[in-house]
């Protein structure tokens, strides 16, 4: 189990760092929070996998259950011309808006890469939800209204639809014992780093719900070319505590010095 | 390290240091850039309070075995301020992220600096005559002598640093690096996810290639790897250097481990992997930094690098650089260290930059790092070595073997003792 505390550790590390980089000076650094993502993202599946003992981890489906609250999550922390994530749904400039735009494009897309009934059947589901709020909102502008869209999938001004719930509850079994909704759990989770001062003691549940946030941030990142610690993955379910852990120092230190 | 029985030291030896020597270290002291001018005689530090700071060699003692790396400030200039992008909210930092000289044409020395989102020209020149004899009236009112108006006098030297150009508003992302171009008109600048085609006389606009290729070459960058959407991001990139000799030809590393080789003219890529490049002085060979190695690439041969360094820093971004006769190259570390590697014996030695160990002119001792629980002398375990002092910045004088390298904010320059054979 010593390796779930370094896990642990690192994850708390990685999203102090990620957290601190966004009040710095001079603005988010993208290299930086890519390579601290990817280190999060590692030692998130170190962290987790022993809630499938014995079962074959498979990362790519926790991925693609999540992908819907990559969105909040990642605009928050990588858009470059945002500060806080307050504001994460305010487009600076004409090339940002388009690319917004086609996020709700895009986010069925990857819905679409999953292979299971289960998420079409949610991708099914999120759509209608989705543009049926964005319908009802008072706003009239394409640009716009696909915000309400964002918005109501990320839950910064909507409460969640019930599909959400189900569909998330089935695909991380983590979450399980908190009943709330992924979005309020969302909300609350990436308010903490701002309420935890300067996020770096945080407590186990407080690292569960981020889990969940930052469980598949970047669908880019679904790694096919060699993301860092593999051995997991490769493995057909046969985790060794001490090569993970081995697997794991190097990476303790170095993002304890980035 | 000389393969001829003592390895206790070095060839190396500490010149100097620059900079405050107490642990209490500003902010705004630490220094982010450093750079040889073409002819070595000249020394550029950036830091992060936007300040450059020019050494310049010592004239004097000019046979080889006397230490010829004595450098003195030449001159100082605040290059950039900090600024706020009302736009964004964002402020943007005034710390100095590269600093590259232009070939020298005239008496004058141009250089470029740049911090994350603007670049700057700068010309530094020297005054020694100051004109003198404008007015007609001595301070007492006697009238002057008309053969006495309007000359030179002699002046303690002066060296003005004056900016003459500012070329803003081009990147929207973090700017990692400048790289002039052998025609000696145009320039790139990079940031994570673009690269700007400049030429120097024009501010207001930067440079596309028209090209079949119109992927990689299109609006007003010459790369551009920004996604449609942002969320699918997975590489940025990390570095961009034009060949030092041919002019239609660049490259740029990626973070994900690939360099691409550029060529304006057909835009015909190849693919290796790596995370920081260097060119050679030849422009024959590539040196690329990557997590854990140091790989030298022949031009020629893209399937495998020629040579493979391995090393052990995994975050930190660690300049590399080559030494003038491109028969060895150097890399920063932690723990203050740095490593030198020879290429044709294939050796490396690891040295520590520190006013501690030892006085100028004597040879540093070589360091090994273990792993193994024993400590001999000069080692030290993988585990001790201290993350927070790092070598990231260093420059290799082009034609004598003198090494620049900065610490947090101390400035140490290093002499190859020849006679110590």
């Amino acid at each position: 189990m010593e390796y779930k505390v370094e896990a642990h550790r690192i994850m708390s590390i990685s999203l102090g760092k990620i957290y601190n980089s966004r009040v710095q000076r001079g603005g988010i650094k993208l290299h930086k929070n890519l390579l601290v993502s990817l280190v999060l993202r590692s030692a998130r599946q170190v962290y987790l996998s022993d809630y499938y003992s014995g079962a074959c981890l498979n990362a790519q489906g926790e991925r693609e259950g999540n992908e819907w609250e990559i969105v909040n999550s990642e605009r928050e922390k990588f858009p470059p011309s945002v500060t806080d994530h307050e504001s994460p749904e305010e487009p600076q400039n004409e090339k940002e808006r388009q690319s917004l735009e086609k996020e709700a494009e895009s986010e069925a897309n990857r819905v679409d890469c999953s292979s299971t009934s289960e998420e079409k059947h949610y991708q099914d589901a999120v759509l209608p939800e989705t543009l049926q709020e964005a319908t009802n909102e008072p706003k009239e502008s394409p640009s716009e209204s696909t915000q309400a869209e964002l918005d109501a999938v990320t839950g910064d001004s909507q409460p969640p639809p019930k599909t959400h719930v189900c569909s998330n509850r089935k695909r991380s079994a983590e979450d399980s014992e908190s009943g709330n909704s992924p979005q309020k759990r969302t909300k609350i989770a990436s308010a903490s780093p701002k309420d935890d001062g300067e996020g770096e003691e945080m407590d186990t549940s407080n690292v569960s719900n981020l889990i969940t946030i930052f469980g598949s941030s970047f669908s880019g990142l679904l790694s096919k070319d060699g993301a860092k610690p593999e051995a997991e993955e490769e493995d057909s379910g046969q985790i060794c505590c001490d090569q993970m852990l081995k697997n794991l120092n190097p990476w303790s230190t170095a993002i304890v010095a980035f | 390290m000389d393969g001829h029985g003592d390895a206790a030291q070095s060839r190396w030896c500490l010149s100097q240091v620059k900079g405050a020597v107490d642990d209490d270290v500003a902010e705004a002291d630490i220094i982010s850039a450093v750079e040889f001018n073409h002819s070595g005689e000249l020394l550029a530090t950036g830091d992060r309070g936007g300040r450059i700071v020019i050494f310049q060699q010592e004239p004097e003692n000019k046979s080889p075995p006397v230490c010829r790396a004595e450098y003195s400030v030449y001159s100082t200039f605040q290059s950039h301020e900090p600024e706020f992008d009302y736009l964004k909210s964002l402020e943007i930092e005034e710390k100095i992220n590269k600093i590259r000289w232009l070939p020298q044409k005239n008496a004058a020395h141009f250089l470029l600096s740049t911090n994350d989102k603007t670049i700057k020209l700068w010309k530094i020149s020297e005054r020694d005559k100051r004109p003198e004899g404008y007015n007609l009236k001595e301070e007492d009112g006697r009238f002057r002598h008309p053969s006495s108006l309007t000359s030179l006098r002699p002046m303690d030297l002066m060296v003005e640093a004056s900016p003459r150009r500012v070329y803003a508003n081009a990147h929207t992302y973090h700017i990692n690096s400048i790289s002039v171009n052998s025609d000696n008109e145009t320039y790139l600048s990079a940031d994570d996810l673009r690269v700007n085609l400049w030429h120097l006389d024009y501010t207001d606009r930067s440079f596309s290639i028209l090209s079949s290729n119109a992927a990689s070459y299109c609006g007003p960058h010459i790369v551009d790897i920004k996604p449609t959407n942002m969320e699918e991001l997975t590489e940025v990139i990390t570095a961009s250097e034009f060949h030092p000799l041919q002019c239609n030809t660049f490259v740029y590393g990626s973070s994900k481990g690939s360099v691409r080789l550029c060529d304006m003219r057909a835009s015909a890529l190849c693919d290796q992997h790596s995370k920081h490049v260097k060119f050679s002085h030849s422009g024959r060979y590539m040196m690329t930094r990557d997590y854990l190695t140091l790989k030298i690439w022949d031009l020629h041969m893209e399937s495998q690098p020629v040579e493979t360094f391995q090393n052990d820093c995994i975050f930190d971004k660690f300049e590399c650089c080559w030494k003038g006769d491109d028969s060895e190259v150097m890399s920063g570390s932690y723990n203050n260290f740095f490593r030198l590697f020879e290429r044709e014996g294939q050796q490396d030695v690891t040295l520590e930059a520190s006013w501690e160990s030892g006085s100028p002119g004597c040879p540093l001792k070589p360091w090994r790092v273990s792993t193994g629980s024993r400590r001999k002398r000069n080692e030290i375990g993988v585990d001790c070595l201290d993350f927070s002092r790092k070598v990231l910045y260093t420059s290799w004088h082009p034609q004598e073997n003198i090494l620049a390298l900065a610490t947090v904010n101390n400035l140490y320059i290093f002499q190859e003792k020849l006679d110590e054979f």
